[in-house]
């Protein structure tokens, strides 16, 4: 196909390059089908169970069943607006901010710590790492009632130590002011040991000769780490940046086991509120509508946060 | 090509197959029916209900029943409300006794009436062989909706240790809120600004804490909701108002009752270890409390300012709407054999709730038990004063309307009356589209 005549071309002629390409896509197509085929489990369940989900969702959120005898009827946008006009719902994106701010920069600050410390092949180390990793282990549900013993007032572990140093016993889980914050102590104390793992990983990828050319030129441990060891490391914190942000929102385990939400809404998040709605409320218009728009605000963040990754890798 | 023509067959082949081994299966045997079963308490239960569902079939080989475990009460009303949504409904239920109103109102319940009128017996005499107190949760528009099965009332414990210690007599338990009041300042020990031993403890967690504010109420001469109407709460009245007004005055004016919101675990815990020498608890704990207090323990009646009042807690038996013939007949069989007086008798003394059929409380061996244990009769006793558990449209989104405020009053960031105003409020909010169907629409 040259340049020079594009206008003049007639249709039987864009005919045959289509068929050719057909043929070529057919031809990679066939030679891909294996991994297609392998694919293909993962695939059905995806569509079931993600996709097809997720399109129940859409159709959900545009209804709307007032009470058991009113017919099911269509809303459009009303359970969305609905949902935005809910304190609850507005007070739980704003107590999972303070949960994701609040849990991600303290766990990611300890694993990193954790890393760098353990970072060396050492017998020692290893018992450590194995250690700080048991948590990760504990499935949230038998960590959350672990703690719920822990932070019982008066009489739990907590104040059992505490309580000799404290003129009065907060009521841990008992009073709004300090309940999302205990709810904050057990995500840190499960994360920070799984997120050590991507920086333990990262921390071999920091190649030896750099960090070895670094130590001849009389760089110092701080000097290292800022100039070699972090630039290094960004994909890695990028990367845990967005299982931080995502694990907020998408575990609830410990508020069902220990608060409900309580007290008084305190420890609300957004995936219990959805829950609320659908369960409690037995209101499924609500519950597709938060659903919606917590699905929205996370894919609007996981593209930002990749794109963001990307054009780091890609620039200078 | 992948999709051979002997896949497909092979497929095919397996398809029918398939079908044919379910469907003799389904029209021979016996009817096979599913027993939705909560656990509420402790895990004991659930081996107990393995052994009752086991006796059952034995004596009964037409039908095989399975218990399923569901979970707590919620959960159960959850997953009962999932299966139905799906088409596949469980047979019977254990369904906490304050949820059959919301379940009837979304059509949820198979009416009792026409199996009560097969067997023979009118509605009078089947309901005559349970407790009055206990017919309110059962029964919606005069129709029978639930069979009674287990249930409780919340009641007073007292370290009867700590109160001889304090000068006081365990034997005549306080009966007022004065006394108790009383009582409680005695039994409260400090150090310093410190608290070393709390007076009383009164549980507020969700579930809990609606129970024990409607366990205030009624003692304070009130009600809490409209016991014929789905669509009325009376957060807002002085009688709920002087409940919680006395339930702050303990934690800020007297300073016996700790603050903040505590689960109910927590409060026996707190009670076992002697940290708190009162509190106010189901009669389900009471099998706990035997076995793990370490010291001479007391119950007693939920005390009055007003009235002896108390509502009653528990779960009922429900058959689900849209069963075939076959195992609705099945399931109403097993309900009326695990309500019989023997059976119901045993079930109490295996779990320590009580029995709602009156008629087990003269078998011989629930004499026998009563005898041993004189602290299971308290329950039994405030039966005569027990009322019908809170149950509304919503039922649970309604009681978390009050049981969120309450638990702000609990942690001092809001006064009684601005807290149950606002739960008023909220409540009116979540019971209006009901409403809007039904009270509010006129002909």
């Amino acid at each position: 196909m040259s340049l020079a005549e594009p206008a003049a071309l007639p249709v039987a002629a864009s005919a045959a390059p289509r068929l050719r390409l057909l043929k070529r896509f057919l031809g990679r197509f066939k030679a891909s089908l294996p991994a297609y085929l392998l694919l293909l489990p993962s695939l059905v369940f995806l569509a079931l169970f993600t996709y097809g989900a997720m399109g129940r969702v859409f159709v959900d959120a545009l209804y709307q069943r007032a009470t058991p005898k009113a017919p099911i009827r269509f809303v459009g946008l009303d359970n969305i607006s609905a949902v935005l006009a809910d304190p609850a719902f507005t007070g739980a994106v704003i107590n999972n901010l303070i949960y994701a701010v609040g849990t991600a920069i303290p766990s990611i600050g300890l694993a990193l710590l954790f890393a760098l410390a353990l970072a060396r092949t050492h017998a020692v180390n290893s018992v450590l790492r194995a250690a700080l990793f048991l948590p990760v282990l504990i499935p949230m549900v038998a960590a959350s009632a672990l703690f719920l013993f822990i932070f019982l007032p008066n009489v739990g572990l907590l104040d059992y130590y505490i309580g000799r140093l404290l003129p009065v016993l907060p009521n841990w889980l008992g009073d709004p002011d300090i309940a999302l914050s205990a709810i904050m102590v057990i995500t840190i104390w499960k994360n920070a040991g799984y997120y050590m793992l991507f920086f333990l990983a990262g921390l071999q990828a920091v190649p030896e000769d750099v960090m070895e050319a670094a130590h001849l030129d009389g760089a110092g441990p701080f000097m290292r780490f800022r100039h070699i060891i972090l630039p290094e490391l960004k994909p890695t914190f990028l990367f845990v940046i967005v299982i931080a942000t995502l694990n907020a929102v998408t575990q609830v385990d410990h508020v069902f086991v220990m608060t409900k939400g309580g007290p008084s809404n305190s420890t609300n998040l957004v995936l219990f509120y959805i829950y609320q709605q659908a369960v409690e409320h037995y209101d499924i218009g609500k519950a597709s509508a938060a659903t919606l728009l917590t699905l929205a605000a996370l894919m609007g963040l996981t593209a930002l946060s990749f794109r963001t990754m990307a054009n780091r890798e890609g620039g200078p | 090509m992948l999709f051979s023509r002997r896949l497909m067959l092979g497929l095919a082949m397996a398809g029918s197959l398939a079908g044919a081994l379910t469907f003799p299966a389904m029209a021979e045997g016996p009817t096979e029916i599913d027993l939705f079963f909560p656990v509420p308490v402790d895990g004991k239960l659930a081996r107990d209900m393995g052994t009752l569902i086991k006796e059952f079939n034995e004596g009964h080989p037409n039908i095989k029943a399975t218990a399923v475990y569901t979970g707590s009460y919620d959960d159960t009303l959850i997953k009962t409300r999932a299966a139905i949504k799906a088409g596949k409904p469980p047979s019977a239920v254990i369904m906490s006794a304050n949820f059959l109103l919301d379940m009837q109102i979304e059509n949820e319940l198979t009416n009792l009436d026409p199996l009560i009128a097969a067997d023979g017996t009118t509605k009078e005499q089947f309901l005559g062989q349970f407790f009055p107190a206990l017919q309110g949760n059962a029964v919606i528009n005069r129709s029978v909706y639930g069979v009674p099965f287990h249930n409780s009332t919340p009641l007073l414990y007292i370290n009867a240790d700590k109160a001889k210690e304090a000068g006081l007599d365990p034997s005549k338990p306080p009966q007022t809120w004065a006394e108790l009041t009383d009582w409680a300042k005695k039994l409260t020990k400090r150090e310093g600004d410190k608290v070393t031993q709390w007076g009383i403890a009164i549980p507020c967690a969700y579930d809990y804490c609606g129970w024990m504010m409607e366990t205030l109420t009624m003692s304070n001469g009130g009600r809490y909701y409209n016991e014929e109407f789905g669509g009325e709460v009376y957060y807002d009245t002085p009688s709920m108002l002087g409940a919680l007004s006395w339930w702050n005055d303990l934690v800020y004016k007297h300073k016996v009752h700790a603050p903040g919101a505590t689960p109910g675990p927590a409060v026996s815990t707190s009670f076992i270890s002697g940290n708190a020498a009162m509190m106010m608890l189901s009669t389900g704990s009471l099998t706990y409390v035997r076995d793990n207090a370490k010291f001479a323990y007391k119950v007693a009646f939920i005390p009055r300012n007003v009235r002896n009042a108390v509502p009653i807690g528990g779960a009922s038996l429900i058959v689900p709407a849209g069963l075939e013939a076959d195992k609705q007949k099945a399931a109403w069989t097993l309900i009326k054999w695990m309500t019989s007086p023997e059976k119901s008798g045993w079930w109490s003394r295996a779990t320590g709730y009580f029995a709602p059929n009156m008629a087990a409380y003269k078998t011989p061996d629930m004499v026998d038990f009563l005898n041993k244990n004189p602290d299971a009769k308290t329950a039994v006793e405030q039966l005569d004063v027990a009322k019908p558990w809170f149950a509304t449209y919503k039922t649970v989104p309604v009681r978390k309307n009050l049981e969120d405020e309450v638990m702000l009053v609990l942690n001092g960031k809001k006064q009684p009356k601005e807290a149950l105003a606002a739960a008023q409020k909220a409540a009116d909010e979540t019971l209006k589209p009901y409403n809007a169907e039904t009270s509010l629409k006129l002909p």
